[in-house]
């Protein structure tokens, strides 16, 4: 697994193989406050880099996620369906979002590094 | 009739807190003053009253034989008293819960009596009417299967039709004639505006192979209390009009619309849903919920924009509904329908030719002997208001347990004549 | 805590008995029924003490902005429920009908003088079916002009019902961010502006509760690229007999008879809503259409470029005529609800000023905008549960979303002094003891139940009753 990468949509990003896991950050889950349910997108659909892959909704908002990469939807964490609170206790491990098989791998490397991320919410948050 | 409390003291206090010297001069500050209103002079409660009572005297209730979305069941006297108490006739939306428990848990009996009639998972907390609950109903398919497709059984109440098919255009919606890969929902009412009871259980395999949803309509829900639920025959969504559960027919409004669905739907839900909660004691209390659905939050990205839903309504037909209870509900039920078949047969009898094609509940279809608008205008002379003319002389016709066996009896010695 | 399920009594009967089973094929009859059995009296005590828990305009002071919670007048009541009107079947012939045609012709009527437009549609069922009426008939317009207009302008003050009737007829949200004033900000939207835009919705008043200060210029932009001006008229309670939307150069208008018109709320429904238009637009309004022809009222629904219909019948009749009722009892002095509601509001801005942040600070219209932010996060949220503890109900919370920490307040103006003035003691009570004992604010409301857990009623669904097995 290589290092995170984030977007300033508050995406986070890994690469393990030849694909991409996806989630939201620490900030983001805590910006929409508790969540209660995600609209995963289909296995096998098809997004371009920053098309809004999925709906997280929390008791008083409503969040677009953005695809963070040209990409195909290979796997998406079914958990969240029943245990959306997975996104706020643990959103870099067990409240993972989706998994794609990006299309153009050089989009990664222009997504933010953690440091770039950090200065972007304003504090050393992990 | 005056409902400001301000003296002419209180209006000079206030201005001189806000710093103006007029009325006049405070609203000239924020707003031009555009234009003058041209209306008559102001009426007292006693003049207001006598007015309305002479146009409520030009209309002509009578006794019914017609439904057609719109039943004239008995509506016992306790509806009223309660549905009139001030704190349930004039709070607003529950935004606040422990301000609003009480309208808050009717909302929630309304929903679970809305499930347990049509054997549905979950329900929500009333939509504006019948005819837009079937479009709220299309909407939902089309956002849930993300296919454009709406096929409609024959049969649907041709209002409910006209205002799908106007939800439709303005949505980019397509009424079709085939059920296929682009097909979002497979609509069927049942009884249908004909009457006929419907078994719909082939519609709905056809539906689902094709990955469709099936949505059941209901016209008048008193049928429900005999009648096999749409829930066991595997409807994934249900709509209908409520307002045979204890609201007059008003001339066609307000009356309540409400949605029911399978479980994995409840979060495709339009409008507004209460659910059980508790507070940090383990008290029970209700609440608003799942309220990131809805227009005020999903703004741009909401499947529908529905906002008031008819809680006054809803809450009449829960009490309906509790004052009935299930011997009564069935009680009315069986009413209506012998009553409407005991006139299907006297009629028959009499030269009108039965034309349901399967069993019906309380609405059945003639063909009269004579033109129908003959025998409509007959009944009218003795206050009887016979059925809806649906052209080519065929009368719909309708029963519930108001209409006695004297009412029948005058009915059929009019017509004979 | 007993739900009506809980109860399994003798019930009361309304009607003869009819003790006959129906004759209907097995595969088509019920099998049994879930239902309580209760007895009046019951029906009676278990409601009643419902009603108990239950927080009206009867009660006490409701000051939600932009729902304009005025006195709903009893009267109104009566008149809706005489037998020639609530027992009067739609399937009538209008021959039978012609005191139910009169009544909506006459709304009609009041409605195009108090707003100036030249047609009316009393279908809608509420403020929300009228916006998707106007954009439906905004969208028929042109495409019967051959025009390929593909955007809604709304500012981002606006309630969320705007942008969600413009996607819902697939029209792009071109949001226009709110200037320094409170105004939708002119430059912003002279860039926006063009021959894309099919409509510009606006609320005016907006839900700031401030007259848009650029609307001249807006209006005169918009019909120059030649696109509708659609007002959003949830705050007309500022304008009555003061001005019209007409003459403010809007082609469209939405009314919510439940609001300036004081038809009841009842605890979130029925409404009843109005959509006025320019004559140009009149042929587009549903049908059937009111018409008069030699004396007689008749339906007319012989309009071939009609967008169809919205309701089964001819939209809230019972709420139609309570908002006939109450125009009719105020006649030529309905400027009077106008000018006293815009005195209270703007009574009671400045008693709250002092204590509380200020986004806009301009003269209001019916209702006003301030801020807690001052006092910390969530700080809205606690004074408003705490403001139930002192027998009121709070404003509107966070709401608009574009001011922090916002409460929206419109007294209307069945409100006295005494009210506000009690009402404004009150909130700086609660400022006072955010400073000196905040567990009481952040703890409140002390009732039972008191804050209810709204992310478990998200996350453990529990939307209905369940049978036991029998």
């Amino acid at each position: 697994m290589t290092e995170r990468k984030f977007t300033k949509e508050h995406e986070w990003i890994q690469k393990s193989d030849q694909i991409i896991i996806v989630g939201i950050t620490e900030f983001a889950q805590d910006q929409l406050g508790d969540i209660v349910s995600i609209e995963l997108p289909q296995v096998g659909s098809s997004f371009k880099q920053n098309d809004v892959m999925t709906i997280i909704d929390s008791v008083k908002a409503s969040s677009d996620i953005y695809c963070p990469v040209d990409g195909e939807i290979i796997e998406t964490n079914e958990n969240l369906l029943e245990h959306p609170e997975l996104i706020n206790k643990s959103p870099y491990n067990e409240g993972w979002i989706v998994k794609i098989k990006p299309n153009n791998p050089e989009q990664i490397d222009s997504l933010l590094s953690k440091e770039q991320y950090d200065e972007l919410v304003g504090q050393g948050k992990e | 009739m005056n409902f400001i409390p301000h003296t002419k003291e209180h209006i000079s206090k206030m201005l001189s807190v806000v710093g103006c010297s007029t009325l006049d001069e405070l609203v000239s500050e924020f707003i031009p003053r555009l234009s003058e209103l041209n209306l008559d002079n102001p009426m007292s409660e006693m003049e207001l009253v006598s007015y309305m009572t002479s146009l409520s005297e030009k209309n002509s209730p009578m006794k019914y034989f017609a439904g057609g979305g719109s039943y004239d069941h008995y509506i016992p006297a306790v509806i009223n008293h309660l549905v009139s108490r001030g704190e349930f006739l004039t709070s607003y939306t529950p935004y606040q819960p422990e301000a609003s428990q009480g309208v808050l848990q009717v909302l929630y009996e309304f929903q679970s009596f809305i499930c347990l009639l049509t054997g549905m998972d979950v329900s929500n907390a009333s939509l504006y009417d019948g005819a837009s609950a079937v479009a709220e109903a299309a909407l939902l398919s089309s956002a849930y299967t993300k296919r454009k497709g709406v096929f409609v059984d024959d049969g649907l109440n041709p209002a409910y039709l006209k205002v799908l098919k106007t939800y439709c255009d303005g949505t980019e919606l397509c009424i079709t004639n085939t059920i296929d890969e682009n097909t979002a929902c497979v609509i069927s009412q049942t009884p249908d505006f004909y009457g006929n009871i419907k078994n719909p259980h082939g519609l709905i395999e056809k539906a689902h192979a094709h990955h469709a949803l099936f949505i059941n309509c209901i016209s008048d829900p008193t049928s429900l209390a005999i009648l096999k639920t749409p829930g066991e025959f595997g409807a994934d969504v249900v709509v209908g009009e409520g307002q045979a559960f204890g609201i007059p027919t008003s001339f066609g409004g307000p009356y309540l619309g409400f949605i029911a669905v399978k479980q994995f739907l409840t979060k495709k839900l339009p409008g507004r849903i209460v659910g059980m909660t508790t507070d940090d004691q383990g008290n029970e209390g209700f609440v608003l919920t799942l309220q990131a659905r809805e227009q005020f939050i999903r703004r741009e990205r909401a499947t529908s924009n529905i906002t008031t839903n008819q809680t006054l309504l809803a809450l009449t037909a829960t009490i309906y509904l509790a004052s009935l209870g299930r011997s009564g509900l069935q009680n009315v039920a069986r009413a209506s329908y012998h009553r409407a078949h005991l006139l299907q047969e006297k009629l028959s009898k009499i030269g009108f030719e039965a034309i349901n094609t399967s069993p019906f509940y309380n609405e059945f279809l003639v063909k009269s002997p004579k033109p129908s608008e003959e025998i409509i205008a007959n009944l009218m002379e003795y206050n009887i208001f016979g059925g809806i003319d649906v052209g080519d002389n065929r009368l719909l016709v309708c029963c519930t347990e108001k209409n006695l066996l004297q009412d029948i009896n005058s009915y059929v010695s009019v017509v004979s004549k | 805590m007993k739900l009506i399920f809980d109860y399994n009594q003798s019930n009361t009967k309304h009607t003869p008995d009819e003790e006959k089973d129906v004759d209907l094929p097995e595969e088509l009859k019920r099998s049994s029924l879930l239902l309580p059995d209760v007895n009046e009296v019951q029906v009676i005590r278990h409601y009643t003490e419902l009603s108990k828990k239950n927080y009206g305009i009867d009660t006490n002071f409701y000051p939600l902005g932009s729902c304009t919670m005025k006195y709903n007048p009893r009267v109104n009541e009566d008149l809706a429920k005489l037998p020639g009107f609530s027992n009067l079947h739609p399937h009538m012939p209008a021959s039978h009908a012609q005191g139910a045609l009169q009544v909506i012709w006459e709304l009609e009527g009041d409605l195009k003088e108090i707003t100036g437009m030249d047609a009316f549609s009393l279908q809608p069922a509420a403020g929300s079916q009228c916006e998707l009426l106007g954009v439906m008939i905004a969208k028929k317009y042109f495409a019967e002009k051959n025009e390929n207009r593909t955007k809604i302008i709304i500012p981002d003050s606006a309630h969320g019902t705007n942008p969600a009737t413009a996607s819902m007829c697939k029209f792009q949200t071109v949001t226009i961010l709110t200037d320094d004033r409170g105004n939708m900000d002119l430059d912003e939207f002279k860039k926006a502006i063009g021959p894309d835009v099919a409509l510009v919705m606006i609320t005016n008043p907006n839900t700031l509760g401030l007259y848009e200060e650029n609307l001249s210029e807006i209006k005169d932009l918009a019909h120059e690229k030649g696109a509708l001006m659609y007002c959003d008229g949830a705050n007309m309670n500022a304008l009555l007999g003061i001005s019209k939307p007409a003459d403010q150069g809007f082609d469209m208008i939405h009314l919510n008879l439940h609001k300036t018109f004081s038809t009841p709320h009842g605890g979130g429904g029925p409404g009843g809503g109005a959509l006025g238009v320019k004559s140009f637009l009149e042929d587009y309004l549903p049908v059937p259409r009111i018409k008069k022809e030699n004396a007689q009222f008749v339906f007319d629904s012989n309009q071939e470029k009609s967008v169809g219909k919205l309701h089964s019948f001819y939209g809230n009749f019972g709420i139609i005529v309570r908002a006939l009722s109450y125009i009719r009892s105020w006649g030529s002095d309905i400027h009077k609800i106008s000018q006293i509601a815009v005195l209270n509001a703007n009574y009671l801005f400045t008693l709250l000023k002092e204590d509380f942040d200020v986004p806009y600070d301009r003269r209001c219209a019916h209702e006003f905008v301030i801020s807690a932010k001052n006092f910390g996060e969530k700080s809205t949220a606690n004074i408003a549960k705490r403001i139930t503890d002192y027998g009121f109900h709070a404003p509107t919370i966070y709401f608009p979303l574009i001011v922090k920490e916002a409460l929206m307040i419109e007294p209307t103006e069945t409100e006295s002094k005494e009210t506000l003035d009690e009402f404004a003691n009150v909130l700086k009570t609660i400022i006072k003891e955010l400073k000196e004992d905040p567990e009481v604010v952040k703890n409140a409301p002390h009732t039972i139940p008191g804050r209810l857990d709204e992310v478990k009623a998200a996350r453990q669904l529990n939307l209905r009753w369940v049978p036991h097995e029998s």
